[in-house]
């Protein structure tokens, strides 16, 4: 039991009395256990804004489209597929069983100005006001245009909480107007903010107005997107069941492909996934080298500290000490040099997390992947000790008393 | 009581370079309980050889030691190591103190090896100190001591666990001569109180503070006699003591 105490107090001092070196052989340590702690939080930020962004799409809304989000199609193929028409929408919620809600939407881009304030390249939304069911957004002030609005093609207009700011610093946008081209829109509601989507574009940045008035004023004709809420609890059938009556709507026939996508929240998961092991993986192998890097660097120093001891290790020898004492001694040292690695890698790692944090994006450093780093490092330095401390146990006493 | 040390037909042979270097060849001796030894020789006698056998520092090739009846010649290195730290204190010619460590530290090194809990130790280690007179530099690091003083830290550092024999290779070798007549006045000293004590040396006043002297040549005994002087050394020692 003494002699456990006085291994580790022998090895901390002699950790003590070579400081500078001990802090530069562990630095392959640090740099690896700061690998792996920062790509841990890199990758609980990630998730957090992933799913924050994927709150937007909605686990149970299904998106018809041209083409599937991340599909391998050839772009001609997409080209030459018909459009989505509106009248979908009626039909699939009367044949399927399913659909909760649907809406239509066509986008482009716009400018809206008010008197001398412009708002720039804001998505501009046709749909109906089955929107506001599929599409996961609250109105923070006024309402959603109604369904009466929408059929008689009233020019109204939901604006998105950056446009409205932009627009309207100081004032209460509800019934004021906005031009979109030479065409007056009275405001009716503001969105709630929302944030932005995977941190590709903002969701704030937009306007929506009646589909009928999209259309009257904008295009007739072109892209679309048929937005399908579904029941929660049958979304695979539902998908299946949408696939058929859309298959059925275009007259294809069995042995045709679909000439159109039924897109969900998992297509971008599966994107997602792909993406984090390929940060995880890299940051893994970052890690893996820089520990093995480091543990040979430690390995080395110990070879080199089992030699300039010789004599005392001879002394110890004389006086008593076992092979076993010794190694003991030895190996402790080369782990404590790991664990202090592995902690000064860690307070590194919390102080990137922070600014990562406040930075970046919102993340935290997993506490667990701290304490696996400490493991790992202890690991490290047990697995780079055994040699030179083998090594040192086996000094023949007569020899290493002689060593000058 | 079993003899102190019984070696017997005592072999230790080196392979250097394909040839069979016999540096002890059959070696027979008895050494009792404080009994003064000093083992003489040219170099390359065998003498150190000798001494690191008798130290358990090294294994015989052929031949039987015993130790107070246990027969090291039978025994793995951990318990080699444990005679060691027991049964045997080292006194080194170039002192061998830990560099890093104060003198008291040094002499407590024996004790942390035979799990002794930490006040007993520093108070052992405190009562050795006091044996060779340095309890005014208990805290000093052998940088800071004289040659003298250092072999007296490794004096008491021999002598803190109370053991069967010291064994002294050369201890006045690196010192000036009243550093050397200090420290022979120190083993005499401790024979008094009834220590048993081998020293190596090849000074033939050295060898006179022992009993016994056994010279060694090629690696066999050639001569072991007691000393003649032996009556008259005694008596100033002993006055010393009482002082």
């Amino acid at each position: 039991m003494f002699a456990y105490v006085e291994s580790l107090r022998m090895a901390l001092s002699a950790i003590w009395d070579n400081k500078l070196r001990a802090a530069l052989t562990t630095l392959g340590i640090i740099i690896g256990i700061l690998a792996v702690t920062l790509m841990g939080t890199l990758i609980s930020g990630l998730d957090r804004s992933f799913e924050k962004s994927m709150s937007f799409l909605g686990r149970d809304v299904l998106y018809i489209s041209k083409h599937e989000w991340f599909g391998q199609e050839e772009w001609w193929e997409i080209r030459n597929r018909p459009d989505l028409k509106v009248d979908y929408i009626e039909k699939l919620k009367n044949q399927s069983k399913y659909v909760i809600a649907a809406a239509p939407v066509a986008m482009r881009s716009v400018n809206i100005t008010r008197k001398d304030e412009m708002a720039m390249g804001i998505n501009l939304a046709g749909t109906t006001p089955e929107f506001a069911q599929t599409a996961f957004m609250n109105i923070e002030s006024g309402r959603f245009y109604t369904e009466g609005e929408d059929r008689s093609g009233a020019r109204v207009i939901a604006i998105g909480y950056d446009v409205a700011n932009a627009l309207f610093e100081n004032e209460n946008p509800i019934g004021k107007k906005v031009k979109i081209g030479n065409y007056v829109f009275r405001v009716v509601g503001v969105t709630e903010k929302q944030g932005k989507f995977l941190g590709l574009f903002s969701m704030d940045n937009r306007a929506i107005i009646p589909l009928g008035t999209y259309q009257r004023l904008f295009a007739r004709r072109g892209w679309m997107r048929l937005d399908v809420k579904v029941d929660d609890e049958h979304i695979d059938e539902a998908k299946d069941e949408i696939i058929a009556i859309m298959r059925r709507l275009r007259g294809l026939r069995p042995e045709e492909k679909n000439d159109f996508a039924v897109n969900q929240q998992d297509a971008f998961r599966q994107q997602y996934q792909t993406m984090k092991i390929a940060i995880g993986g890299t940051g893994l192998f970052i890690t893996v080298l820089s520990l093995v890097v480091g543990g040979i660097g430690i390995m080395n120093i110990m070879f080199v500290s089992v030699k300039e001891r010789t004599k005392e290790i001879g002394v110890r020898k004389a006086v008593g000490a076992t092979q076993g004492s010794i190694m003991r001694q030895f190996l402790l040292e080369a782990l404590f040099i790991c664990l202090f690695g592995g902690a000064v890698g860690i307070v590194l790692a919390l102080g990137g997390s922070f600014l990562i944090d406040k930075f970046v994006f919102p993340s935290t450093m997993p506490v667990s992947l701290a304490l696996i780093s400490l493991i790992l490092s202890s690991v490290v330095g047990v697995v780079a000790g055994l040699a030179p401390s083998y090594k040192a146990a086996r000094l023949d006493p007569i020899e290493a008393l002689r060593y000058e | 009581m079993a003899d102190l040390i019984k070696l017997n037909g005592l072999q230790r042979y080196y392979e250097v370079g394909g040839e069979t270097v016999k540096a002890l060849d059959g070696v027979d001796l008895i050494i009792n309980h404080n009994e003064y030894i000093s083992i003489m020789g040219p170099s390359g006698s065998g003498k150190s050889t000798m001494m690191n056998m008798i130290g358990c520092l090294d294994s015989p090739t052929d031949g039987t030691y015993e130790f107070e009846g246990e027969k090291v010649h039978e025994m793995d290195d951990n318990q080699l190591a444990s005679i060691r730290n027991r049964k045997i204190g080292f006194v080194f010619q170039t002192f061998n103190l830990l560099p890093k460590l104060t003198a008291l530290r040094n002499v407590e090194l024996p004790l942390i090896y035979a799990n002794i809990p930490k006040d007993e130790r520093l108070e052992l280690a405190e009562i050795a100190m006091d044996k060779v007179s340095l309890t005014d530099r208990m805290h000093h690091k052998p940088n800071e001591l004289s040659g003298g003083q250092r072999q007296r830290v490794a004096i008491a550092r021999a002598l803190v666990t109370n053991p069967s024999i010291i064994l002294a290779d050369e201890p006045t070798g690196n010192l000036d001569s009243k550093s050397g007549v200090e420290i022979m006045d120190v083993f005499d000293e401790l024979h008094n109180e009834g220590n048993t004590i081998i020293l190596v040396t090849h000074e033939a006043y050295i060898a006179k503070h022992a009993h016994r002297t056994i010279h060694i040549l090629d690696g066999r005994i050639e001569k072991d006699a007691q000393n003649k002087t032996t009556k008259q050394r005694k008596q100033p020692s002993k006055k010393k003591a009482t002082l």
